[in-house]
């Protein structure tokens, strides 16, 4: 009896957990097998309610084809979006994915690579001959296209006009300059006004990463891979520059994001190098309008290298699930084909995309009273057809991880060469 | 559980037969089984499907690589690179750092505090104790952030060490690989001491007041007090939190992350942060991940082990 009693609770439980996992089962094969599904609502994940959501819902109401469904966008940090496709494409399962999702473009390679059948292919949709270069060899993988550009992380050099003046220095002296005349320039505003050039955070590299791509150059070598990094000539004047840098005492040390934007908030620093999504944070401080200007970034001081560079920027992605058809459709008639949206994402919330037909329009040609006056969106999406074309590769953060502790090393006096060696060493042992 | 239903049995029906009430038993032990299985037989389900199954995956997992969807066996490959990872053995010192020194520190302060505010003659006992026990109800990222602005280069610690002259410029205490492990070691004591406080003060609530006052009268001094009577008495309790304790620390991650996402360089990272490092922030190698995590078992159930023998009661 007992024993019956066992077997029959333990067989019960068994039969409703299969159950439970055949009717997953079907759901998903139901969603692999049927190629064009109708689906009446499409999911879109983003994650800044301020900038990329804010692009989805103007996209929503700029779309003019003539589909027939709703989209959905939701908000997640950007740190859930990573792991939710990562666990959820690993686990094989496509419930709860979305249709379209932005990603970061450093990640971009990584999670094409991972998962190869996960992305829907945007090859025949959209046209990348009218997007950025720079942005086309990171958002596509072995002759498919598979991202939309989206935002330009187009780098440029944000600078206080005031406290130039005071050190004797007109905007044209900081414009298409090396980074070694930075440097110098640097040294002389701080003993003019005791103000700092710049912040660095010694545990972000981005810096470093915005020298070497001014020169073509990345962590990965062309197969997006291989480190490259001992031998690295691009890599090597990076860190001699950032060296020279913390070495002249003009920068002021911060640990986050907080400290670095209240930095320029406060006054404390007379330039600030990256991204133009610091556009928003630098007008923040609205007392000190009329005294900024943007200029081209510093170049490395080697043959070849430009005044263009990049950091961050991001790229729309159509997940492999039901409704791709319907999800590809919108971002054709939205982000890929809709000059007029692109005014509006600039007007309304000051979002770069890297459309070049849009750059055309009349929005890109404002006068911006904050940067005195300055034609700001069409100098950045100038700059932004100059930025050298890199492949970031798969290992982008991975490696940066190791050369944060390298250039921990250099900072103290370590042989650049050795330290450049150690990380090849520990890059290629860790990423095989 | 037998013995009292036969009791029950002879008190409520003294008139029954041998054989009727022998049968009754029976069934009556039969019956019982029966429904602690059925009491227990879901969490055993339930136990087996969300956490013995997934240890099991894991654990194949861990000798699996390649990214995201594309793993591959490669047998014992992920351990041999373990020994070779710079940054594992950083992540593994670390924490063993943060174990060495943080574990024992919070334990004697815990006792110390415990033996203190349960001292009958002491004035506002319970708003002490909520003092000590409320940072514990605080959300672990937010008073890992609190913590950071305190240790920032512009922080209240910083301007009041400058005040008092203990320091002639601001110490930038979060990018210096020293302070910032002291930074954590502080802001996690802080958080956990009053929670193992919690269980002495409950433990210290049962030992016999007698016992003290026969010492005393035998002329024991506070100190012989506390080492010769509270110690051993609370000596499985002791055992419970330095495990506890310890598995907490070895898991250790949002602190960490809050506070200096593992730098500078390698000097902070926790063996969780760099596990989720290779997962989420990397290209995803979860087989490696995993074997990364097993060490984190190996390490409890090793720990666990030797806490057991050195404090355990000897059976």
């Amino acid at each position: 009896m007992k024993k019956f009693n066992l077997m029959f609770l333990a067989a019960a439980s068994m039969a409703a957990l299969a159950a439970c996992s055949s009717g997953d089962e079907e759901a998903s094969g139901g969603s692999g097998s049927e190629g064009s599904a109708d689906v009446d609502e499409i999911t879109a994940w983003a994650w800044d309610p301020a900038f990329n959501i804010a692009a989805l819902e103007n996209a929503k109401e700029a779309y003019n084809g003539d589909g027939d469904y709703e989209v959905n966008i939701i908000e997640n940090a950007q740190d859930d979006i990573i792991q939710k496709l990562n666990t959820g494409l690993s686990s094989g399962t496509t419930n709860g994915m979305p249709n379209i999702v932005l990603i970061e473009d450093y990640r971009a390679q990584s999670f094409l690579q991972a998962y190869p059948d996960a992305f829907h292919p945007l090859t025949d949709v959209i046209n990348a001959e009218d997007f950025a270069d720079y942005k086309i060899a990171t958002t596509s993988f072995e002759d498919e296209q598979y991202g939309l550009p989206f935002d330009s992380g187009v780098a440029a050099l944000y600078v206080r006009t005031d406290y130039l003046e005071e050190a004797g220095y007109s905007v044209e002296d900081v414009t298409d300059i090396t980074w070694q005349e930075y440097i110098e320039i640097g040294k002389d505003v701080k003993e003019a006004t005791g103000k700092n050039m710049l912040t660095l955070d010694p545990n972000d590299l981005a810096q470093v990463r915005m020298m070497i791509q001014t020169n073509g150059s990345w962590y990965v070598e062309e197969d997006g891979s291989t480190p490259n990094i001992a031998g690295n000539e691009t890599l090597e004047k990076g860190f001699e520059t950032y060296k020279e840098l913390m070495d002249a005492d003009i920068a002021k040390i911060v640990s986050d994001w907080s400290q670095f934007v209240g930095a320029f908030n406060s006054g404390d620093v007379a330039s600030v190098p990256t991204g133009n999504w610091i556009t928003p944070s630098v007008k923040q401080a609205a007392d000190q309008s009329g005294n900024w200007a943007v200029v081209p970034m510093p170049r490395l001081d080697m043959e070849g290298a430009v005044n263009a560079s990049n950091l961050g920027g991001s790229s729309w992605y159509v997940l492999n699930v039901d409704g791709k058809e319907q999800a590809a459709d919108f971002l054709l008639n939205t982000f890929g084909s809709n000059p007029d949206l692109y005014q509006t994402l600039v007007e309304d919330i000051g979002a770069l995309g890297t459309y070049s037909p849009a750059a055309e329009g009349d929005a890109y040609a404002v006068e911006d009273e904050f940067f005195g006056g300055q034609q700001l969106l069409s100098d950045l999406s100038t700059w932004t057809d100059e930025i050298p074309a890199v492949n970031y590769g798969l290992h982008t953060y991975a490696i940066e991880d190791i050369l944060v502790t390298g250039m921990q090393d250099y900072l103290n006096g370590a042989e650049l060469d050795t330290v450049l060696e150690n990380v090849q060493g520990q890059a290629e042992a860790q990423l095989k | 559980m037998s013995q009292l239903g036969t009791k029950k049995a002879e008190v409520d029906l003294p008139v029954r037969t041998k054989y009727e009430e022998s049968r009754r038993q029976k069934t009556g032990v039969f019956f019982k089984k029966k429904v602690g299985w059925l009491f227990v037989i879901v969490s055993v389900i339930a136990i087996t499907i969300f956490n013995f199954y997934p240890m099991v995956q894991a654990f194949l997992l861990s000798f699996q690589s390649g990214m995201g969807a594309n793993l591959e066996y490669v047998g014992l490959d992920n351990w041999r690179r373990l020994f070779g990872d710079p940054t594992f053995i950083a992540a593994l010192t670390n924490t063993t750092i943060y174990l060495l020194i943080q574990v024992p520190l919070m334990i004697i302060l815990a006792l110390f505090f415990s033996v203190l505010l349960n001292d009958p003659k002491l004035k506002f006992k319970s708003f002490f104790r909520i003092a000590i026990f409320l940072p514990c109800v605080t959300s672990l990222v937010a008073y890992s952030v609190v913590f950071k602005y305190l240790f920032g280069i512009d922080g209240i610690v910083n301007q009041f060490l400058l005040n008092f002259g203990f320091i002639s410029e601001t110490v930038n205490f979060l990018a210096d690989p020293f302070w910032a492990k002291v930074v954590i070691i502080l802001a996690i004591t802080w958080r956990w001491t009053g929670y193992n406080m919690i269980f002495y003060l409950a433990a210290l609530q049962n030992v016999d007041k007698s016992i003290y006052e026969a010492a005393r009268i035998d002329g024991a001094s506070s100190f012989q007090q506390f080492f010769q009577i509270t110690v051993p008495m609370l000596k499985p309790i002791i055992l419970f939190t330095s495990i506890t304790s310890t598995i907490g620390t070895l898991q250790i991650f949002d602190e960490i992350v809050n506070i200096t996402n593992g730098g500078p360089g390698n000097a902070t990272i926790s063996i969780s942060q760099y596990i989720y490092n290779l997962s989420f922030e990397y290209s995803p190698d979860f087989g490696y991940a995993s074997t990364v995590s097993y060490v984190i078992v190996i390490l409890v159930v090793i720990l666990s082990i030797i806490q057991f023998r050195v404090a355990g009661e000897k059976k």
